[in-house]
């Protein structure tokens, strides 16, 4: 967590979505990622979701960071958490029911993702409001990245369709949507992803000589 | 830990709550009202689908399949009785389905509608299909069975989901009619206690 004392926002942001990426890098909160991501829609209204309770969750504790004190923090941090959560879930339901009723179970299980505790504990109990915030949106966005890409790929090649529309008229790998798929297509994305970065890192590496 | 730590802690957690449960009860105040709105336009959009004809849909009683709470309803149109539509459940494979039922007079089905279940997706989710549902059409209480294979008199088995398809077919909509025609014929109003709110 080297970040605490880079300035740059933008880098801030990208180390969420590209370095730190809560499921293909550092591979947590896999749970969610399996269990909503076996078609597209709930996919990214979950990672819309975690998106939103980072993101407040960051700027909150940044805000409070100085008036804490450090034996209650926990505490603290669970209740802005599950606050920001039950808000969600509340919006969800009044806005968005249909998706509530698939996703609605994972939402309120957002409360006990590590990355978010992890992320109001490490950086945005250090840090000030702007920096705290890119750093959840960073992180909140490389979310909603990973379980976009996983549903896409789940509901394409799983169910021949996208958002509930029929795209091809056969199911290829029926598989691929049932629970035991989804621990396939997390395995081949988090491989293409670190293979990307890797060769990215390699063309980036010689020309720094 | 000194008395100054002792009231700054409690000052802390007082504050944080008080501020939380504030920002809880104002979204909740705001989004309680549109989320009960939801739920009684998706009860009453499964009404109109489910039977077009009606000009009049109106809440006869609860009573409770599984334990949980389902209501019953009368159809008419220009005065007359024209069918009942009834809500169920069935146990399925990972969820119970909650099921509309309409049937006519004679209590034949005439539609079903699934509102909500948690089967598995590819194959019990089949069960939202229209090939499967609309087998339902006219069948009395006695063709309320599955059959793995072709059939025309009873219900077809979704394949690879045989236990999502008994549990609309033999728990939700058999049960749902046996309860309709036994408290229509028989009780006539039986179960009006249960109308709470």
């Amino acid at each position: 967590m080297s970040s605490t004392s880079t300035t740059n926002l933008k880098d801030l942001f990208l180390n969420g979505v590209i370095k730190e990426n809560t499921i293909f890098k550092l591979a947590l909160s896999l749970c969610p990622s399996i269990a909503v991501t076996n078609n597209l829609k709930n996919g990214v209204f979950m990672g819309g979701a975690v998106l939103f309770v980072q993101t407040m969750v960051n700027i909150t504790i940044s805000l409070m960071r100085n008036v804490i004190h450090p034996k209650v923090r926990l505490p603290i941090f669970m209740l802005v958490i599950s606050g920001w959560v039950t808000v969600t879930q509340m919006l969800m339901a009044a806005f968005v029911p249909d998706v509530y009723a698939k996703v609605g179970l994972y939402i309120a299980l957002i409360v006990a993702f590590a990355s978010i505790l992890a992320r109001a504990e490490m950086f945005a109990s250090k840090n000030s409001f702007l920096p705290s915030m890119a750093d959840g949106l960073g992180m909140g966005v490389g979310f909603l990245f990973a379980l976009t890409t996983i549903s896409f790929f789940r509901e394409l090649v799983g169910k021949g369709s996208l958002w509930g529309y029929p795209i091809i008229d056969t199911k290829p790998i029926l598989l691929l949507i049932l629970p035991a798929g989804g621990f396939f297509a997390v395995g081949i994305l988090m491989a293409l992803f670190n293979w990307i970065n890797a060769r990215a890192a390699a063309k980036a590496a010689p020309a720094a000589h | 830990m000194t008395g100054k730590d002792i009231i700054k802690i409690t000052l802390n957690l007082v504050i944080v709550y008080l501020i939380g449960g504030f920002i809880l009860s104002f979204v909740y105040a705001n989004a309680s009202p549109r989320i009960f709105r939801n739920n009684q336009e998706a009860e009453k959009n499964a009404l109109k689908e489910l039977m077009p004809d009606a000009d009049s849909i109106d809440k006869m009683g609860e009573w409770s399949p599984h334990e949980k709470h389902a209501k019953y309803f009368i159809a008419k149109k220009g005065g007359e009785t024209t069918g009942y539509v009834v809500q169920s459940f069935g146990k399925g494979y990972s969820s119970y389905i909650n099921t509309f039922i309409a049937v006519n007079k004679d209590f034949k089905v005439q539609k079903i509608k699934i509102l909500a279940h948690g089967e598995t997706p590819g194959l019990g989710d089949e069960i939202e299909k229209d090939w499967f549902q609309n087998q339902f059409k006219d069948k009395s209480i006695d063709h309320l069975k599955v059959i793995k294979g072709e059939t025309k008199e009873d219900i077809q088995a979704i394949s690879g989901a045989t236990i999502s398809s008994r549990a609309v077919t033999e728990d939700a909509v058999k049960n749902g009619v046996a309860f309709l025609v036994k408290t229509i014929t028989e009780g006539g109003s039986a179960d009006v206690q249960h109308q709470h709110d």
